[in-house]
């Protein structure tokens, strides 16, 4: 009933429900009804104009009511389409399940022959059908069906293939069943939705393709007529009783939108991927939608984020990833974000220059100032001229961030000209000498190679050299090694942290790994169920860890030549983010738990003159020498 | 690059094989007897069998295929008995005003098609988005047949703007303007159903598209997103896009047969439903092998021009 309910909300596809039912129940009906006899010419009275005498439609170039051949022929034209539609599905369907269940050489066969009719242009393969075997609307009916049998087969047998060695078949072929039964009792009732979408797309082009045969005089014969024959005979009356032609026009086109209405709605309701939200594009900068008033900047720091809260919305559920992060950055300063997967740290980073998906992103609270400009909310054109400029980023998996049909050369002149209106030639140079200043061997040569040609450690030198592209002030640098084996990451870490020192770039960088943020960054901050737990100078928080979260997490790393120590796994799972406890959100999981933590708002407080910990209990130096 | 053509030349040939026993199959369910068909039932049973004779009937199917097949190749597809003419140059000169028609109407498809379906990605929910569904709705949805008519009522009746039908003048010069005066009106009603098919497929491809990491990435770059949308999501889209313009080929080729009826368009399409009312079976014959044949060359150039676009594809 789920599906009912997605198509009725849906209001295109119930209207094309709507008016597919009044004319089906139309068609149904027409014998029933008191209409003039559609095939009684009488030319004494032809080319009435609607309404003209009792004709309500008028009638055509023989005398004969229109409004009565229009009822009985859109009855013709929809039995035939549907036949044929049937026909094609229920041969096709059979043969792409046969094909797929089999494989192997049964597959290879039957698959060879469907591509060789998928390579006619369709409606030749029609043609050449009804010229075997004579015009006429069974004759028509049966090329339609037969031209549309390769498509349904191909879908069938993808869709069969795929289920053929799912356990239940297995389990179906060890219990002894024969082929036939296992295809009709495990197979078919798999394939069955598939066949209805494959119907409900095609169907209204049956109707239009066999109203087309009729129309060019293959299909149904004088004097019966569908739609398209009623079409073909007015033509040569188009110019002088033009109502003739559009009568008949018309009702195709009413009942192929309504299918057509019809079939999308069910293709969508049936689609788990539009359902969830994942078929919108993003757009070019993160929707801010912020309530409360905007938090004033505190410091004159390069980067400030303040109360910064972003969530995603999707199906009417809301993910608070991002629930009030606040972090300084000093000019050519290192800050290191740390945490679990899924603790807000890649959407914190996102967020600064408005680069998260949205939908289903919404920046809902907060401020962003770079350089005593404040980020959220500014026009487009503010943060494009930012970015890439005086902030930019390097993402996780080099294989994905890289154009892949560009060579990386194209890349990086993109990223010089796009802030530096110079020639292709001065970028191009300037690019070379980028590739070199991060260490990539042959520059000159590697410079017109794709992304797919590298290997990953270079690809992501290419990254950074990217970033570095315009002298920026701050870099992002969003789990840029998490994707490498562990020397290449050695290697990019020694680039980063060289480059730093020489340019005195502020970075960002964002990992789950307290060896590098140890090996790099000057300040660190914890992040857990999106927000900050822990800040303060590397150095301190790893000797003595304030946060009972931090604690474990660190406990959790093993160490090289301390023995087969128990690696001290954080038992349960981090909360799930649209349904946040009240309290400290890592209390369920934390060994030091007590009633106090579990209500009201635990602030981010400060332990000294250079760390804060949000916690109540905090670990002290004292008690972990204890523990 | 000229290794990876022959390649695809090459397995073309069981392709055209098969389209030629299929098509040669379809032809001998043809029930009642050919050369009967020809001479009309008073023809004497001499006559008949002599006929039967000379068009090699009296041997077996596949000795005849063979036949068949060897004329062909030698570019002989027999004589049209309605037209009493050679099938291959009947053949040849409707294909080329079908070319003419189909060839335009593809152009003008794939450019609107691609457009469109890109802007309605890029504003995904919007004003021009829901306006471009609506429209691709109902383009796929009219019969072309009716489209065409309609437009003749309106343009070249009512409005006198363009010729009401024909490819040339019947007096006058038949110069490149005649021409476009007479095409726009076939080849534009030719193109609105693929044009929607294109834009559909464009917009679900573009929109897959622009959910991946590079897009970020060029954001991230600052890059314009003038530039987002018509240099790197519409570039990594066309690899999905090409292959359907393929396939819409096909179709357009097809289509072209409704609107040569309708504009009295003198291709080939015309020339087959004439020849099916007729039962002129080797002009038929001759006609589906030779586009189906020209079809699966045309797709061929499609999965090239596909290697150029994509550096992944080995060559």
């Amino acid at each position: 009933m789920n599906f009912l309910h997605l198509l009725a909300r849906n209001r295109l596809a119930l209207a094309g429900l709507i008016v597919m039912l009044l004319i089906v129940l139309l068609a149904l009906i027409t014998p029933l009804l008191p209409l003039a006899d559609p095939d009684v010419t009488n030319t004494a009275e032809r080319f009435k104009r609607p309404f003209e005498d009792n004709a309500m439609l008028g009638t055509d170039h023989l005398g004969r009511d229109l409004l009565s051949r229009l009822l009985w022929g859109g009855r013709l034209s929809l039995a035939v389409g549907f036949a044929s539609a049937l026909i094609a599905a229920v041969i096709g369907a059979t043969i792409g399940i046969v094909a797929g269940f089999y494989g192997g050489r049964t597959d290879n066969v039957i698959m060879r022959g469907v591509d060789m009719l998928m390579a006619f242009p369709y409606i030749l393969l029609a043609l050449a059908i009804v010229a075997a075997l004579g015009p006429g609307l069974i004759n028509a009916l049966i090329a339609v069906a037969a031209v549309n049998i390769p498509f349904f087969a191909r879908n069938i047998r993808g869709v069969t293939v795929s289920i053929a060695h799912r356990e239940f078949v297995d389990a179906a072929r060890l219990s002894g069943m024969s082929d036939a039964r296992i295809i009709l009792t495990e197979v078919l009732p798999n394939v069955i939705p598939v066949i209805v979408i494959a119907m409900s797309t095609t169907v209204g082009w049956m109707i239009l393709e066999t109203a087309g045969l009729s129309f060019l005089g293959l299909g149904s014969q004088p004097p019966q007529a569908d739609l398209g024959s009623m079409l073909g005979e007015a033509r040569s009356a188009l110019i002088t009783n033009p109502h003739t032609s559009i009568v008949p026009g018309a009702m195709i086109l009413v009942i192929v939108m309504a299918i057509n209405l019809l079939g999308d709605g069910v293709r969508d309701a049936l689609d788990p991927r539009l359902r969830s939200g994942a078929l919108s594009r993003p757009m070019p900068n993160t929707l801010v939608r912020r309530k409360d008033p905007v938090p004033e900047t505190k410091t004159d720091a390069l980067l400030e984020l303040n109360g910064l809260k972003t969530q995603f919305h999707s199906n009417g559920r809301i993910h608070k990833a991002v629930g009030g992060v606040g972090l300084c950055v000093e000019a050519g300063e290192c800050v290191g974000i740390i945490g679990e997967s899924g603790s807000g740290k890649s959407v914190t980073a996102l967020s600064v220059m408005g680069l998260v998906a949205s939908p289903p992103g919404v920046i809902t609270a907060g401020a962003v100032h770079f350089a005593g400009q404040e980020l959220l909310g500014a026009p487009y054109e503010t943060l494009r001229r930012l970015r890439g400029d005086r902030v930019a980023y390097i993402f996780q998996d080099p294989q994905a961030t890289l154009h892949p049909l560009y060579t990386v050369g194209r890349q990086l002149v993109e990223a010089i000209r796009a802030h530096h209106p110079t020639s292709r030639a001065n970028a191009h140079e300037r690019a070379v000498e980028l590739l070199r200043s991060v260490r990539i061997p042959n520059a000159e040569m590697r410079i017109d190679s794709y992304p797919h040609e590298m290997s990953g450690g270079m690809r992501q030198r290419v990254g950074i050299a990217m970033a570095l592209a315009n002298d920026p002030d701050l870099i992002i640098a969003d789990e840029p090694t998490t994707a490498l084996d562990v020397t290449v990451q050695a290697q990019i870490l020694s680039l980063l942290s060289d480059l730093q020192r020489e340019r005195g770039l502020a970075i960002i960088f964002i990992t789950h790994d307290f060896g590098v943020v140890a090996q790099l960054c000057n300040r660190v901050a914890v992040m857990y169920a999106g927000r900050i737990v822990e800040e303060g100078p590397t150095d301190a928080i790893l000797n003595s860890p304030a946060h009972p979260y931090t604690a474990r997490l660190m406990a959790c790393v093993p160490e090289l030549g301390r023995g087969r120590r128990e690696l001290a796994a954080i038992p349960g799972l981090p909360p799930v983010l649209d349904m946040l406890p009240q309290g400290c959100a890592f209390a369920d999981r934390c060994h030091r738990v007590q009633d106090a933590c579990r209500t009201g708002n635990i602030s981010l407080s400060a332990i000294d003159d250079e760390r804060a910990v949000r916690c109540i209990f905090p670990e002290t130096p004292a008690m972990d020498k204890a523990q | 690059m000229a290794g990876y053509i022959i390649k695809r030349l090459v397995s073309a040939i069981p392709v055209l094989l098969g389209i030629s026993i299929i098509v040669f199959l379809i032809m001998a369910m043809i029930p009642g007897d050919p050369a009967t068909a020809i001479l009309g039932s008073y023809a004497t049973p001499e006559n008949v069998e002599k006929l039967n004779r000379d068009l090699g009937l009296d041997k077996p199917l596949v000795h005849r295929y063979f036949i068949w097949l060897g004329n062909m190749l030698q570019g002989d597809f027999g004589r049209s008995f309605s037209l009493n003419r050679a099938v291959i140059h009947e053949v040849m000169e409707r294909f080329n005003a079908t070319l003419i028609l189909a060839g335009t109407s593809f152009v003008i498809c794939s450019v609107l098609g691609v457009a469109a379906g890109t802007v309605s990605a890029a504003r995904q929910y919007g004003l021009a988005d829901k306006a471009i569904t609506f429209s691709v709705l109902l383009g796929i949805s009219i019969p072309s047949f009716f489209l065409g008519m309609m437009m003749i009522l309106v343009f070249a009746v009512n409005l006198r703007w363009l010729p009401v039908s024909g490819m040339w003048p019947i007096y006058g010069a038949r110069d490149l303007s005649s021409l476009i005066s007479h095409l726009t009106l076939p080849a534009l009603v030719l193109s609105v159903v693929a044009t929607g098919v294109i834009a559909r497929l464009s917009r679900s491809a573009m929109l897959e598209v622009l959910r991946q990491d590079f897009i970020r990435t060029a954001r991230a770059k600052g890059v314009h997103e003038r530039s987002v949308i018509w240099r790197h999501a519409l570039r990594a889209a066309m690899v999905s896009i090409i292959p359907v313009l393929g396939i819409q080929a096909g179709f357009v080729l097809s289509g072209a047969v409704y609107i040569e009826i309708v504009f009295q368009w003198p291709g080939v399409g015309r020339m087959l439903v004439d020849a099916i009312l007729k039962r002129d079976i080797l002009l038929v014959q001759g006609g589906v092998v030779f586009v189906a044949a020209c079809y699966v060359m045309f797709n061929i150039a499609v999965d090239v021009a596909q290697s150029l676009l994509d550096p992944r594809i080995k060559t």
